[in-house]
């Protein structure tokens, strides 16, 4: 509730493609809920095996690739496809072209992902991490995405600004890298799988990089637009921003086989990876210094908090990644809770709080009408950084104890569970919050969604509402 | 639910989207340094990357083992070619051949079974002449016998080698070399080639009888 409607520049307000976009806000919200609900069961699972164990496609293998699958295809996919053509479109300086096929390329992907969580509930999942959805159900989601991305390729290629932005590189290499990662991915896993050990080095390349090189440059994208956008200044040391961008996309893409030290394959496969994840820490560094301007907290602006916390979580994130990727700890960690706690890390606590910002940022600029309640956009951010803080760091701790006990000889199986149950206890309390968190989102959505039908529902005050 | 502004937050002068690129361009452009300004980061973000590199290229050489497709050990180095077979035990996997067939006969002791099934602790066929033994395996035995002073013959003797159970002559070699040292017995080895070479020269035969074996030396 910062400045009045009237303080908000015309231009800021493009409500033209509000209906398309909208539509994958409402089903990145929806996939949010179905994969919050599914990881609260599966982490009760994880201490009490005989929960929901009646429920034949509701056992631990069922819902912890529904949840995976939900997130990743459903929440993830569906706001990084909002965000990075809102950005593009944004940057590009004219109105998105191909909204028609942006709602039904929008439709068929969420039609896809629904006919592929109820194949994986029915026992048809695929046993490769983030490609559960069984084979015969990718090659729709591969074409409607070409749908979905068609009004990104047109707002880039038909841009009518001067020079580029750091947005728009992330975004459009966001755009160009999963086709690439997920059509390959396909063709060498379920199509004509890869023989041998072949498999292993796919699957953890895919795994990786579908994060590395799709969802954190979508993510990055947004927050290298929303921090000059919030803080009204130039981004700093601008001029190192390509090296970082480059980094990323050069050593990125060979992180993955840091997954399989200590697996069948040969030992230079898993070294590459560690190297490649130690040296992509100069992309951190740059990335940090070019954003340090929104590092630096919300000092009363929400929205700057949630990019805050997004960028503190990647940079860490990133840290870790190469500090444990090391043998000396990877020997313990290996194959625990740990690497789950580092995942959790990237994709809730960085991509999704960039994601949620951006969310926070977008929504009334293509709806023009405010967030009704600062104080609920409020409450969510509390609630998704303590949710996000709880389950990472348990997770973290349940998985060194347990690697801790795998290591010890005259240590029990049973001992070992029962040493992680208070840990995993406190996960399980950390993915409540961050469900409610998303409850207060939606519902939040919801209400925004309602007040352009019926202003009466809506705040009487600003468009900037929570945006700055 | 408030709705009221926030008095601490001062909205920033905000960029439009075209101000932003416009922004970011001049902030790259090149322009004349006429005041012969010297930056510091650069450099040090040059011997970052250059440490990061060093560090990975020489962490990437001590632990790849040379990109060698059949080392899985990251800290063991590729081998000169010559390939080291470990040696095996022929007592150690005869007790396991032995165990495998012999046992249901000739029963773990070694004793066999008074008036059906011959022993071997102790006698004078598992120690006498290789000759002899390696063909009972190879070909079998048929007819009465006499062993340690008692007579059998009752229940002939089965092929083991080739012609019969199918045991190659490396296995001959261990399980006899194993009931020659086991049961309190203590004579030399068999070795795989004496079977071979005893295969080699009789081929094909019936079960032999134990007068003919006698005639071996």
């Amino acid at each position: 509730m910062i400045s009045a409607p009237s303080n908000v520049a015309a231009s800021e307000t493009d409500t033209t493609a509000r209906g398309p976009l909208v539509l994958l806000l409402v089903s990145a919200l929806g996939w949010l809920l179905v994969s919050g609900v599914l990881a609260l069961i599966a982490t009760i699972q994880l201490h009490t095996p005989g929960f929901m164990a009646a429920c034949p496609w509701l056992t631990y293998g069922h819902t912890q690739a529904v949840q995976e699958t939900a997130f990743i295809y459903g929440w993830a996919a569906n706001s990084a496809f909002a965000v990075s053509l809102w950005i593009l479109g944004r940057l590009g300086g004219a109105p998105l072209r191909g909204l028609g096929l942006l709602t039904v390329g929008t439709v068929f992907w969420n039609l896809g992902v629904t006919i592929g969580i109820v194949c994986i509930m029915l026992g048809e999942a695929t046993a490769v991490s983030f490609l559960q959805i069984p084979a015969y159900i990718h090659p729709l989601l591969l074409v409607a995405y070409a749908a979905i991305a068609t009004p990104g390729v047109l707002a880039w290629t038909g841009r009518r600004q001067q020079g580029t932005f750091a947005s728009q590189w992330y975004a459009v290499a966001a755009l160009f890298l999963f086709p690439w990662l997920y059509s390959a991915a396909q063709m060498m896993l379920l199509v004509a799988p890869v023989r041998g050990v072949g498999q292993a080095v796919v699957a953890a390349w895919f795994a990786q990089n579908l994060l590395s090189l799709w969802l954190i440059p979508t993510a990055l994208a947004a927050a290298y637009y929303l921090v000059p956008k919030l803080t009204g200044r130039v981004i700093a040391n601008y001029d190192f921003a390509p090296h970082g961008f480059w980094a990323l996309l050069f050593f990125g893409a060979w992180t993955g086989t840091r997954h399989l030290i200590g697996g069948p394959v040969p030992a230079w496969i898993p070294t590459v990876g560690i190297v490649t994840t130690l040296v992509l820490l100069f992309h951190y560094v740059i990335v940090a210094l070019n954003l340090r301007a929104g590092l630096g907290g919300g000092r009363g602006n929400v929205v700057l908090g949630f990019v805050s916390f997004g960028l503190l979580a990647y940079v860490i994130g990133g840290l870790l990644d190469a500090i444990f990727s090391f043998h000396v700890f990877a020997e313990v960690l290996q194959f625990t809770y740990f690497p789950v706690a580092q995942l959790k890390l990237a994709v809730m606590g960085a991509y999704s709080f960039l994601i949620f910002g951006a969310i926070y940022y977008l929504t009334p600029r293509i709806t023009g009408v405010a967030w009704p309640s600062t104080s609920l956009i409020r409450a969510h951010f509390g609630l998704a950084v303590l949710g996000t803080v709880v389950t990472v760091v348990s997770l973290a701790a349940a998985g060194w104890v347990q690697g801790k006990g795998l290591g010890d000889p005259v240590m029990t199986f049973a001992s070992i569970a029962a040493a992680t149950r208070p840990w995993l206890l406190a996960a399980t309390a950390g993915e409540a919050i961050l469900l409610f968190g998303s409850i207060v989102l939606t519902v939040h959505f919801v209400r925004l969604q309602a007040a352009t039908v019926c202003p009466a529902w809506g705040s009487t005050s600003a468009l900037e509402a929570s945006a700055s | 639910m408030s709705s009221q502004p926030d008095p601490k937050f001062t909205p920033p002068q905000s960029f439009s989207d075209g101000g932003l690129l416009h922004a970011h361009e001049e902030s790259v452009a090149h322009r004349t340094d006429d005041r012969g300004s010297y930056k510091l980061l650069p450099l040090a973000l040059l011997f970052a990357f250059s440490g990061l590199i060093f560090f990975g290229g020489t962490y990437l050489n001590l632990f790849s083992g040379h990109f060698d497709p059949k080392i899985f050990d990251e800290r063991a180095l590729p081998h000169s070619g010559q390939v080291e077979v470990a040696k095996l035990d022929p007592v150690v996997y005869g007790k396991k051949l032995y165990e495998s067939l012999c046992i249901n006969c000739h029963q773990p002791t070694g004793l066999g079974v008074p008036g059906a099934f011959p022993p071997l602790a102790g006698s004078e066929w598992v120690n006498g002449p290789q000759e002899r033994i390696i063909r009972i395996l190879e070909h079998g035995l048929q007819g009465p016998l006499t062993v340690k002073g008692s007579n059998f013959g009752a229940v002939p003797m089965p092929a083991v080698g080739v012609g019969g159970a199918g045991w190659s002559d490396d296995k001959i070699a261990a399980v006899l070399t194993y009931v020659r040292q086991a049961f309190g017995n203590n004579s030399p080895a068999v070795t795989e080639e004496k079977v071979t070479e005893i295969r080699n020269q009789v081929g094909t035969h019936a079960p032999w009888a134990p007068a003919d074996l006698l005639k071996i030396q």
